[in-house]
This record gives C-alpha cells, structure tokens and sequence, in this order.
C-alpha cells in the first residue's frame, strides 16, 4: 500500500550524444527507448520496469520531475486526496502521459520540485531473466550499475527569512506520502532548524533527500552498486573516461553508505552508492547529526566539505 | 604531433597558463594547480566559473541558458568550463574574486 520506491527521474541535458555516451558507456545503464520529443530513455540492468531515467535535451541542465511508483491504482486516490486535502494542487494525469505508463498524479512539492506518483509502468524484465538467473550479465558496460537509487533534492534555507523549505518538504512526505525519517542534520544556535533530512520507504536509508541551500534544485541522482569493490571499479571507470569527479571513493556517515560523486557532460551530479546502509523500518528511532558534526555525517573519514558539495549544484 | 597552446591569463590574480586547442580552460587551469576560476560542474550546467573574455578568441560548447544568456554570450561571457582557445586569452571572473571568499561563510550548516 502506498508508495513502493524511487520510479525514474527525468534529467535535463545540453548535448544528448555527449550524455548517452555518459549514462551507457560509464555508468552501463541500457537505452530502452526515445520518443519524438527527442527523450532517451534508459534503465539499469537490475531493474525490471522499462525505464529509471528520461534524458531530455535542453538548454539548461537540471531536474525535470521525479517519480515513485505506487503498489495500487487505488493508491493514487488516496495520496491525491491527501495531496489536496493538505492544500497542493495535483494534476491528475492519463494513461501514457507519462510515457510507457499507466495514469498518474502529478503535484509540486513544498520546495517547488514537481514530482509524479504512477502504479504501472510497462514491464521489460531483467538482464538475467528470471528463470535460474545468472547473478550478473554479460556485456555490462561500465560501472555496471544496477538501479536508480535515490535523489537528493536542494531546498531553499534561509532562517532568517523564516524559510525552510527542507523541514516543509519532509512534513509533506511524512504526513501525505507516508514516508519515514531515517536520519536529520539540526543546526542553528538552539539546534532546532531541520538543514537536511533523509527519507524512505523501501528498507533502505534513504529512497529521497533534502538538504538545504540558497536556492532549490537537483543535488544528485545515485545508481546502487554492490560494494566497495565496485566502487573502486567504478571510479577507475571515471578515470579512464576523464569523467570530472567531484568526491572520490569515501564513507557517508549519514546512511553509511560508500560513495563517488562525479558529474555528467551537462553537469548533473551523479552518485555511485553501494551498500544497503543499514536496516531501515518504520520504528526505527530517528538519527541526528548537529552542527558540529555534519560534515562527518557527509563525508566521514575528513569530516570535512569535500568537493563543491554546497556550493554546486543543477 | 603536439597541439597547439595558448596563454591564458585570470587579470583578478594575474595568473597564468598554457591551455592546448583541444582543452577546456577550466581543465587546464584545475590541472595545472590553478585556482582564480571557481571551479564547479565541468559540464557547462552549475554556472560557477562565469568569466568575461576581456581578450581573444576561443571555441564555446554548449552551456546553461540558467547561467548565460544569449546576450552574455554574445558578449563574451561564458563558463570556463566550455571554452577552448584559439588564441592567447585574458579572462576577467563575472562577480570578481570576491565571489570565492563570500561562499566559503555559513551560519547555518549548509547555507
């Protein structure tokens, strides 16, 4: 009941072959589709539903929209009655509006991000199949990712004005979309202001994030990988394609996940995240990291900004 | 057979280097240990390394309409990131080298 996961993330890019060569060649995810608009769509080799990511050409770089897919049709009735009921307008959406699915809702969170809540999308399957399946497949490409795992989404913080779009957008995913809060970053002289929160609904950490900054937009979208060797591997991938790196292979103390930051030919930041974190259910007691601490909560073994991690972002 | 190369001057820090006709500025300055350009996405998306090209001429890919207009474009503002030289370059950074300091403070954690 309710929502199931992260569904796809539909991505601005500048230059398409540029970005295809990015998102199959380094990262290995699989192009399943393009439409007359000029949009590519591409899934990981993990992932069973048609597509994860929608690529659309553009002159700016940046999120479109974000989806999640719920396990019911009726699912849609009900959180677009609660969307409407805490005061957001949706938009209900017709089969294959949203391409290759069934209908969907479509709303802005607090921040301003327009997300998508669908229940079907057309099914292609896994590279492995699902008769006595191979672990992995060959002719991966890549970094060899499994499945679109989570976004972080920059909210506008300005305390001072009384705005915090991180603490809004976290309240709305609590109390209409029944997401849980694994783990918050409190800063501020009385620690009382919500800078950044991690979200879920599968038992991982973390199927979405906020963090606050100046102004909204997309941080990072992150594809899972098995572990840390994986990691390594994939950063060597980097490497030899001269994809600009944005963190190397470090530890998050948030999620505890390990982690490459790294940017696509548009600028988008990508995440290869591996590691399951740690168990994350309902009753879990929520973590929170202070002021103080909040960088080794980012980036564990420095503790320290690595990166452009604040200052930029798509 | 060796590219050709320019000199590339930042006139806020008077730094200088040598950038190939095949390199991006903002590469070649990251490379070679430079710092008077903010540096940021490397895609032509983040808009951080805006300069003016006060002298020269290069090559432009493609970057953010959020963080460069046609106009500016036309003007010879540009991101570091997207340009190649084609001849010797003299770069003024849009916001001045103020805009580097000013970033690094923050009240409240992340802003």
């Amino acid at each position: 009941m309710g929502v199931m996961r992260i569904g796809h993330i539909n991505i601005r890019v500048l230059d398409m072959d540029a970005a295809l060569a990015h998102y199959e060649g380094v990262l290995g995810l699989t192009r399943t589709a393009k439409d007359d608009a000029g949009n590519v769509y591409l899934k990981g080799w993990d992932e069973w539903d048609k597509y994860s990511v929608i690529l659309t050409p553009a002159d700016k770089a940046g999120m479109i929209n974000i989806a999640y897919k719920v396990e019911k049709d009726a699912d849609l009735d009900v959180l677009g009655t609660r969307i409407r009921d805490y005061g957001i307008t949706v938009d209900d959406l017709p089969e294959g509006a949203v391409a290759f699915c069934g209908r969907a809702i479509r709303f802005n969170l607090p921040s301003g991000h327009e997300m998508v809540l669908y229940a079907q999308k057309e099914m292609v399957g896994k590279a492995v199949g699902v008769t006595n399946p191979e672990p992995w497949p060959d002719g991966l490409k890549g970094a060899g990712v499994h499945w679109l795992d989570h976004a972080l989404l920059m909210c506008e913080l300005d305390p001072e004005k009384g705005i915090n779009k991180v603490a809004e957008n976290t309240k709305f995913m609590r109390e209409c979309l029944d997401f849980y809060l694994s783990e918050q970053v409190m800063v501020g002289p009385d620690g009382d202001i919500q800078a950044a929160t991690w979200m879920f609904r599968t038992s991982t950490p973390h199927d979405i994030a906020f963090v606050g900054g100046p102004v909204m937009g997309l941080h990072h979208l992150a594809f899972y990988l098995d572990d840390w060797s994986a990691v390594l591997k994939a950063a060597d991938v980097m490497a030899k394609r001269q994809v600009k790196v944005d963190v190397t292979p470090q530890r998050h103390g948030i999620t505890r996940g390990s982690t490459i930051y790294f940017f696509d030919p548009s600028g988008n930041r990508n995440e290869t995240f591996a590691g399951l974190g740690y168990l994350a259910q309902p009753d879990m007691p929520v973590i929170t990291w202070n002021e103080e601490n909040l960088w080794r909560g980012i980036f564990y073994h420095t503790g320290e900004e690595a990166g452009k991690f604040t200052t930029v972002y798509t | 057979m060796f590219e050709r190369s320019h000199t590339v001057t930042i006139t806020d820090t008077g730094e200088s280097f040598r950038c190939g006709e095949g390199t991006v500025v903002l590469k070649a300055m990251v490379t070679l240990g430079y710092r008077g350009v903010t540096s940021g996405c490397h895609g032509g998306g983040c808009g951080v390394c805006k300069v003016r090209v006060v002298e020269g001429s290069y090559d432009a890919a493609a970057m953010s309409r959020a963080h460069v207009s046609e106009a500016e474009e036309r003007d010879r503002v540009v991101l570091a990131c997207r340009i190649r030289p084609r001849s010797d370059l003299r770069l003024s950074v849009v916001g001045g080298i103020g805009k580097v300091i000013a970033r690094q403070q923050k009240k409240f954690g992340f802003v």
